[in-house]
């Protein structure tokens, strides 16, 4: 059983606060990322964690005992970096090895565990190579088997695989998955990029200036994110979001772009439920990904006119920018629906994924259509 | 404006043969994206257009002129790199002038003033114009590097990864404004990048190197639907194309004792092929033809992509969000045929180029 928990901590740099008032539970064999840019305060977070940084208040939990007095070594928590740090001068097994070493294991449980790990990660073969000798995606798995050796209590990740390229860092995230349910030990992994926190998360952790914006599953904080700097976080493309204006059109609502003639329709309980949110009268944010965009060829009741800019084909489908009054807003739509650039299209939004957000605060107003 | 040609060009750096017998055609005003992995050949195609460096073999030629022996200031090329190179105390202006303020163009005051104003309003940074260039952001930094490309009008645009040091979100909205730009100057561009989405969301034509020879040139959707072999297969799309290997039984391919239907023509019996399907062309069919066993879900908002066994191989397919499956889960899936590419095992090559 290892939960961690993190109650009321703050850490300042000088007169920067880089933690701020955190609250955090961890379940026991949970997998939570902390996905924030860099600066927002996440790896100070995992370090205090870990022990490699001391906190000016506040109590961190690791299995119900406080420990942040206590020494790193004492936490018992494996830490892995984006630099591998393997000893160049010994082999695969021998840097599998130390941890164990270190603490006077005997040779023949030694060779059982380096074995086992080795066979997890399918480096089995690799054990009498030297690091020199391996590839990015070996290393960074030697660097994890010698952190898995130990059988540690906690696994902490700072950005494991932010080094690797593109199709590597793919296979990687899969394995790591895999690896966490065989294991099952409580990890925190830290990383900026949204589509590693969605793929691996349990939980989502998204950081700003030293401040917990959101927790939540990775469904969660897609589809309903807390405030405007998660919304347009996570999620690529990002989401759209423009200053609208409300108003009663026939027996519904209009929301229409700031500039633009015509707006979208929306069922009249939008105008009702934005009143009992205390939003009447205060300047609107509407948030709409590019996917809850809908688009026709043809005019079609209810739809807007727009013109198509420019279309980005990425192959299973396209990005694509379309011109409403004075600005941009991109939609995703199947590949080759719209033929060129400077095709008038019509589209709609999809009520029941839109969100509005209070443009002052950024706070999302929790509507739901 | 300009219109590039490569007529078989080889370049060596000692033994290595930097690229290979590269023949490649850039229409005027054509955005065209060079793609491949590091040490491809992509740096040094661009290099030898600016004329900084030399072909070992084979000539270069800017609108139908031969420039192979042409130094790099005589063929009015701009170049862009990945590292921004700006003159850290000069302000943004004093950077857009410079050029133009150069021996060889020495252009009067008022006509320096009017194109710095044309290009920092196309760039978006007429507000930046009075600042140090240090203290710009990334994104900020890169606009004012294009603007000074930009204001020497020449006639190519030459660009080495100039999105990749910015981050996730910038790139996004460079790779935008960048085709932006080019559509409205209609001017050639040659972009390099090791990013597939780069290459497919911003090119009218893509080229793959591949240890320097050119593997295939169309456009986005030619590369992504109709690759020539496994190669490019594999180079665009996320996640990867699935390449199942398989043999031809006289009806059918077969991969893991399952039947694979497809358009293609009859093979001879026995051939050992690879047959490629697209993770989005994989679709959840109850009775569908191949039985899976689920190994890992991801939830990207967007789309869920799932990780499934097959035998010894692995797949993966992309699906609505909507679709609930749970890790071990065993699924039928089935997919479009008609989406399909089957590849030589051999030479890799894809049986409608004639592999």
């Amino acid at each position: 059983m290892t939960q961690i928990e993190l109650r009321n901590i703050n850490k300042h740099f000088g007169d920067f606060h880089v933690i701020n008032n955190v609250n955090l539970t961890v379940a026991d064999r949970e997998f939570v990322v902390f996905l924030g840019q860099s600066g927002c305060g996440k790896t100070t977070t995992l370090r205090a964690i870990a022990g490699l940084e001391t906190i000016d208040n506040g109590e961190i939990l690791i299995g119900g005992q406080a420990v942040q007095d206590t020494k790193p070594e004492a936490r018992d928590i494996a830490f892995v970096f984006q630099s591998f740090a393997l000893y160049p001068h010994l082999t695969v097994f021998e840097n599998m090895a130390f941890p164990l070493r270190a603490v006077g294991t005997t040779k023949t449980e030694i060779d059982k565990t380096v074995r086992r790990v080795a066979d997890v990660l399918q480096i089995g073969g690799l054990l009498g190579r030297r690091p020199s000798a391996l590839s990015g995606g070996d290393l960074q798995r030697v660097a994890i088997g010698r952190a898995l050796v130990r059988n540690p209590k906690a696994m902490l990740m700072d950005e494991p695989i932010g080094s690797l390229d593109a199709k590597l860092r793919e296979e990687m995230r899969v394995e790591l998955k895999r690896l966490h349910v065989e294991q099952g030990s409580t990890t925190i992994y830290v990383t900026h990029d949204q589509i590693e926190a969605m793929a691996l998360a349990d939980r989502i952790v998204v950081m700003h200036a030293g401040v917990l914006q959101q927790v939540g599953t990775p469904e969660a904080v897609y589809a309903n994110p807390a405030n405007l700097f998660v919304a347009q976080f996570v999620g690529s493309p990002v989401m759209n979001v423009a200053d609208v204006v409300v108003s009663g059109r026939g027996g519904g609502a209009e929301v229409t772009l700031s500039g633009a003639g015509e707006g979208f329709a929306f069922p009249a309980a939008l105008i009702d439920r934005l009143q009992a949110a205390g939003a009447q009268g205060k300047p609107l944010s509407l948030g709409i990904r590019p996917e809850a965009l809908e688009i026709a060829l043809t005019p079609t009741e209810g739809f807007v006119t727009a013109e198509a800019h420019i279309i980005e084909p990425l192959g299973s489908h396209d990005i694509i920018d379309l011109r409403m009054g004075p600005g941009f807003i991109r939609a995703r739509t199947k590949s080759g629906l719209v033929p060129g650039p400077g095709t008038q299209v019509y589209v709609r939004a999809d009520p029941a994924r839109a969100h509005f957000f209070d443009t002052g605060s950024g706070q999302s107003l929790g509507i739901a259509l | 404006m300009a219109h590039i040609e490569l007529k078989a060009v080889t370049k060596l750096f000692g033994q290595t043969k930097a690229l290979n017998d590269v023949s490649l055609t850039i229409a005027d005003g054509q955005f065209f994206v060079l793609l491949g992995e590091t040490g491809a050949g992509k740096t040094t195609t661009l290099r030898l257009i600016a004329g900084l460096e030399k072909p070992s073999q084979g000539q270069i030629l800017i609108d139908g002129q031969d420039v192979t022996r042409w130094g790099a200031a005589e063929r009015d090329v701009a170049l862009v790199l990945q590292q921004y190179s700006l003159y850290p105390r000069y302000t943004v202006r004093q950077n857009l002038e410079f050029p133009l303020k150069s021996p060889i163009r020495a252009l009067p005051a008022a006509q320096i003033a009017e194109r710095i104003a044309r290009v920092s309003k196309t760039l978006r940074i007429e507000h930046l114009l009075d600042r140090k260039t240090d203290r710009l952001s990334g994104g900020e930094m890169q606009r004012v590097s294009i603007g000074r490309a930009i204001v020497r009008t020449p006639k190519v645009f030459l660009m080495d990864e100039p999105l990749s040091a910015l981050d996730a979100k910038l790139r996004e909205a460079l790779r935008a404004e960048l085709k932006d730009l080019q559509m409205n100057l209609g001017e050639t561009f040659l972009f390099v990048t090791h990013d597939q989405v780069e290459a497919m969301s911003m090119g009218d034509m893509i080229g793959v190197l591949n240890k320097g020879v050119l593997v295939q040139t169309g456009t986005p959707h030619e590369i992504y639907t109709n690759p020539v072999n496994t190669f490019v297969a594999r180079a665009v799309g996320t996640p990867a194309m699935n390449l199942l290997p398989g043999r031809w039984d006289g009806q059918a391919a077969l991969a893991e004792g399952v039947a694979l239907a497809h358009p293609g023509a009859a093979q001879a019996e026995g051939r050992a092929l690879i047959y490629g399907v697209r993770p989005e062309d994989l679709h959840l069919e109850s009775g569908g033809p191949l039985p899976v066993r689920v190994s890992d879900v991801e939830n990207h908002g967007v789309e869920k992509i799932l990780t499934l066994r097959l035998g010894a191989q692995m797949l993966r397919a992309t699906v609505p969000v909507t679709v609930h499956v749970a890790v071990d889960d065993a699924v039928r899936m089935g997919w479009n045929p008609g989406r399909v590419v089957l590849f030589d095992a051999g030479s890799g090559r894809s049986l409608r180029h004639g592999g």
